[in-house]
């Protein structure tokens, strides 16, 4: 998955995946780093500061050239941890390699928000592995704005056993941005569920990537996962790439994906613009919609006004 | 109870057993020699009588594959072939050129018979008035022993016999289109399947000319240890349509076979092709043992403004599947249809799709596929749906559902989306699930036996992909579907 | 106010409106009848500029301006309002926050202040109660699960609200109950005044016993077959339209 840190550590761009590996078909790297950027500092958590009450922040600083960091974090069994994990926008070009591992006892909750925000140059990977135990809740959302390549990557561990996985997300691409959110969810054991709900909008020469994989292994019985990705194109330069699987190998089981591709639908353009609403703005107030309803799902207040502030920038962008 | 244990347990047991095609026909073959090297291509170019280009094109083709590796991002296991220890033609010893059905081996006759294909156009006339017919080539391994029906389609302007005779006959029909679908080295068993094709029919439908009936081409591998590479080509002209159905058996056999075809479709504008293929290879038996590795290439090229193709498959044997019947929407308005039904069972392993590339304006395509797995088997629904920057205007919708009967098969989904028009709508769906116990106590409870309820509810899960066959076809393709999953279907 | 002169519309090449000439003066209330497919909400969607209906001939004027050379939204900000006969589902955006916006961006092309919100509110609370609406679902997605005869309503709130000029009501009464039909019906009466026109698209005299016609058309294969005054609908409510389909 992190075939950056290999790359980065080694100085070898021969181990840049491209796209004639499967997994990143359309997250190209080979080619994108050359030459392969000397590592700066260490890109470690920074301090929380102007944490809202009650949720816990990381900041993760962008390298001057190239940064790998890992963290490990979990939460333990019946507790609840609010967490706001703020990828922090660099200047100019730079590679960055985020490794997080996230381990949720029995019972426990964790509310994640993550805000992904990088330069245009910039190359900037980050993988998420969560383990979770019999009974935990995952609410995580992920928001992201693009890179020159930009993927946020999860896999989830799945018991089953009552555990639940939300995985939400939203990429607003423009310029010549690209975004790849890819997901793993694996239900290992009976009685799990897990939904997640992406939406996507490029603009320009915006790219979105969605990947998105459910496997069930033989004896989850009774697991139930949905998965949805929604994406507007808004420009005809701009493309949308996805990939919904399922690999399923038990019976008892509830499984669907849905992804959908389009452009605005005219119907609600007209229905706004006749009420008087200029295009450009009846046309931004229905993507502002379309991404809403991520941020509406989130759990914790304190980090839907955080995602609502994100956002409100990423739509500033998509206005120029 | 989603499928009770008994049920799977039948099931499994009576994976590969049902197989009632499974019988060898002894008669005279010959063979070329064992193993793939040029003098073997010679040698049947020469068989063929072809004309220097095609051997040229074969050869080059084998140069080609020789470069080329064999593709693994398929989920499908496989011992390692071994491409030298098989025969690349097989032919019943007989008198070359076309014949008369009198003059056919009365074995071969007894064989298709048995098989139930129709060969004699009389049985059609003779029988109830109205009951439908439809013109048949039979593939018998490596070559084609009889076509009917050709001088009432010639009535009409329609070329349909086999692909060995077309070259003969139309050759300037033949050297324009094939190889302008399948690229010689499009893949590595479209390759191969170039460099020794033997036989497969081929049909050209005039501009504007409705074809009279059905056409449809029977195949059937009867040697031991012998690939069939069949290759067939359709060209509709601007204007006409056509249905055709290919069918296929092979006997019960311990060895792997290997069929690595090539179909190559071209509808012109406003043109549309119908192509229909109820695929009842040997599955092996129940531990894996046989059955028929089934490598197929099929390309539709919709290149005419609002032609369009539609391709249904059933495909219920083979050992391994590996096909994914496809169409490239050049044409303006062109739209292309993929419906299928890939059921498995055994140790069997399918992994089937279809690419719907979007190159056209106002394109549109429409994919519907349903997945059974049962037994120890896996399924896998594999597509792409690409649309292009000039494609203003497509539209696809993709419904892929599975249904899995049992706690040991497999069923997975692994479609691609690719965007690159903003006034582009794509919609996907996809479901896993199993036989409902909330339907099946339904259905039991207004007096179904618990198989009649699994019955009635699978072939209500394929139903809309059964529509599309042809009328003479769906019945047996229900009862095909039917035998598959005998156990659990009744 | 509103001059529509031998006008012709395509949808996808086939031409719908065939050589419709109407005249609707300042203050008055104008009915069109017709039988299912005579080009009603084809005539309302090309006077609100809907993409995809062509006009190949004629014009259409308010108050001397050429409307169909404008876009939508600008024809909204000249005041003509299009109630729905089919009104859309906006998923995401709350019903107050959809009509505020609307409000605004009429006001803005109008060269008029921006309403502030304290205002806004307290007029949206005292028009959703002359209409009978529950306020709270005003603050949910525009029209999300809402009933065929609640989204009629809320057609009407935002027609209130909105306050504009020139009125059409495409099959308003369709999807109604009786009480629902009084209640949207007083709330269109109380906007009728000198200043204001509307065109009242109908399949039944039942709603034109509500709110009063000056005139009655009846539209016919694309045209005006016949005019006349309010006793005309009670006659096309009596006969149906048979003899018009062949007269057209
Ligand atoms: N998008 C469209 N494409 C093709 N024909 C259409 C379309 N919309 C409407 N029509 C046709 O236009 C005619 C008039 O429709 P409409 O204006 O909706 O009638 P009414 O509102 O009077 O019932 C009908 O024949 C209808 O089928
Ligand atoms: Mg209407």
């Amino acid at each position: 998955m992190t075939g950056l840190r290999d790359a980065l550590l080694t100085r070898d761009e021969t181990r840049l995946p491209g796209r004639r590996d499967e997994d990143w078909r359309w997250t190209d790297l080979r080619g994108t780093l050359r030459p392969m950027p000397v590592l700066s500092e260490a890109v470690q958590p920074l301090a929380p500061f102007d944490a809202p009450q009650g949720v816990q922040v990381r900041r993760f600083a962008a390298p001057a050239t190239a940064g790998t960091a890992e963290a490990s974090l979990s939460v333990a069994a019946g507790e609840t941890l609010v967490l706001l994990d703020r990828v922090e926008a660099g200047e100019g070009p730079y590679a960055r390699d985020l490794a997080l591992h996230i381990t949720l006892g029995e019972g426990a909750t964790l509310h994640r928000l993550v805000l992904a925000a990088d330069s245009a140059e910039a190359v900037s990977m980050s993988l998420t592995t969560v383990a979770l135990a019999a009974g935990a809740t995952l609410h995580q959302t992920v928001l992201a704005t693009g890179a020159k390549r930009q993927r946020i990557a999860t896999t989830v561990a799945h018991p089953g056993g009552g555990a639940h996985a939300r995985l939400d997300g939203a990429y607003l691409l423009s310029g010549a941005r690209h975004s790849d959110q890819t997901t793993i969810l694996d239900h290992r054991g009976p009685g799990g569920s897990s939904e997640q709900l992406i939406r996507g909008v490029a603009a320009d020469q915006g790219r979105g990537v969605f990947q998105g994989r459910i496997t069930v292994a033989e004896g989850a019985d009774g697991t139930d996962a949905r998965l949805k990705h929604n994406a507007l194109l808004l420009s005809g330069r701009a493309e949308i790439d996805a990939k919904p699987e399922l690999e399923i190998y038990a019976d008892d089981v509830a499984c669907a994906h849905g992804n959908t591709v389009g452009a605005l639908d005219a119907e609600a353009l007209f229905y706004a613009m006749s009420r008087g609403i200029p295009e450009a703005e009846a046309r931004l107030m229905l993507v502002e919609a379309f991404i809403g309803e991520i941020v509406e799902r989130i759990g914790a207040p304190a980090l839907q006004d955080a995602a609502r502030a994100f956002l409100a920038d990423g739509l500033e962008a998509l206005r120029r | 109870m989603a499928a009770d244990q008994d049920t799977v347990d039948t099931v499994a047991a009576l994976a590969g057993e049902k197989y009632a095609h499974g019988f060898v026909t002894d008669i005279e073959q010959e063979f070329a020699e064992r193993g793939l090297n040029t003098d073997v291509i010679r040698f049947i170019s020469a068989k063929k009588d072809e004309p220097q280009w095609l051997l040229d094109w074969r050869l080059e083709a084998y140069e080609r594959w020789l470069a080329l590796d064999e593709p693994d991002w398929a989920r499908v296991h496989y011992p390692k072939i071994d491409y030298q220890d098989l025969y690349y033609y097989a032919a019943p010893k007989q008198k070359a050129g076309p014949q008369s059905l009198d003059e056919v081996d009365p074995e071969l006759l007894a064989t298709y018979a048995k098989l139930g294909i129709p060969l004699k156009e009389q049985a059609f006339l003779a029988g109830v008035q109205g009951s439908p017919r439809y013109a048949v080539d039979a593939v018998f391994d490596s070559v084609s022993v009889v076509t009917t029906f050709k001088a009432e389609l010639a009535k009409a302007g329609v070329i349909f016999c086999p692909l060995s005779e077309a070259v003969r006959e139309h050759p300037e029909l033949v050297r324009k289109y094939l190889g302008s679908v399948v690229p010689v080295s499009d893949n590595y068993f479209a390759c191969l399947n170039s460099a020794v094709f033997s036989e497969g029919s081929f049909v050209y439908v005039p501009p504007g000319v409705r074809c009279p009936m059905e056409l449809s081409t029977y195949f059937r591998i009867n040697a031991l240890n012998t690939g069939q590479f069949e290759r067939t080509l359709i060209i509709a002209d601007a204007g006409s349509y056509v249905s055709y159905l290919e069918g296929c058996t092979a006997p019960m056999r311990d060895e792997n076979q290997l069929h690595a075809a090539v179909v190559e479709l071209v509808a012109l504008d406003d043109a549309e092709i119908k192509y229909s293929t109820v695929q009842n290879w040997y599955p092996g038996d129940a531990e894996g043992k046989g059955g028929i590795y089934n490598f197929v290439t099929k390309r539709a090229d919709c290149r005419g403004a609002r032609s369009k193709v539609s391709w249904t498959q059933v495909e219920t044997g083979s050992a391994i599947t590996w096909k994914y019947p496809s169409c490239i929407l050049r044409g303006d308005g062109s739209s292309g249809e993929f419906y299928s039904i890939a059921i498995t069972n055994g140790r069997q392993q399918a992994d089937t799709g279809t690419k719907m590339i979007h190159l056209g304006a106002n394109t549109r395509s429409r994919i519907i596929a349903k997945g059974i797995s049962a037994g120890h088997s896996s399924s896998t629904y594999r597509g792409l749906v690409s649309v292009h920057p000039k494609a203003t205007g497509a539209r696809n919708f993709t419904q892929c559902d599975s249904l899995l009967i049992g706690k040991t098969c497999a069923a997975h989904t692994v479609p691609y989306v690719e965007a690159r028009n903003a006034n582009a709508q794509l919609e996907h769906e996809a479901t896993t699930t199993r036989l409902s116990e909330e339907q099946l106590f339904y259905v039991m409870q207004r007096g179904l036996s618990q198989e009649e309820a699994v019955q009635l509810l699978v072939n209500g899960f394929v139903r809309e992909v059964l529509q599309e066959l042809p009328m003479e076809f769906a019945v047996e393709a229900q009862k095909l579907v039917a035998v598959s999953l005998e156990g659990s279907v009744g | 106010m509103l001059h529509i002169d031998n006008l012709h519309v395509s949808v996808a090449d086939k031409p719908i409106i065939k050589g419709l000439t109407l005249d609707l003066p300042a203050g008055q209330v104008h009915a069109i009848m017709g039988p299912n497919g005579a080009g009603k909400s084809t005539l309302s969607y090309t006077l609100a500029g809907r993409g995809g209906y062509e006009v190949t001939g004629g014009t259409a004027t308010l108050d001397g301006d050429d409307l169909l050379a404008l876009d939508p939204a600008a024809r909204a900000a000249k005041g003509v309002f299009l109630s729905f006969q089919y009104p859309l589902e906006i998923p995401g955006v709350p019903a107050l926050t959809f009509v505020r916006t609307a409000l605004n961006a009429q006001r803005k092309a109008r060269g008029e202040a921006e309403i502030g919100a304290p205002e806004f509110l307290k007029r949206a609370r005292a028009t959703a109660a002359a209409l009978k609406m529950d306020f709270e679902m005003l603050r949910r997605g525009l029209n999300v699960g809402f009933s065929g005869g609640e989204k009629k309503r809320m057609e009407i709130f935002q027609m209130a609200m909105l306050e504009p000029r020139l009125l059409i009501l495409d099959e308003t009464d369709s999807g109604l109950d009786i009480d629902a039909l009084r209640i949207v019906s007083e709330g269109v009466n109380a906007l009728r005044s000198e200043g204001r026109s509307m065109l009242v698209i109908t399949h039944y005299q039942r709603l034109l016993d509500y709110i009063r016609p000056d005139r009655v058309h009846v539209l016919a294969a694309g045209r005006i077959v016949a005019s006349g005054g309010p006793e005309l609908a009670l006659e096309l409510e009596r006969d149906g339209y048979d003899k018009y389909a062949s007269a057209a």
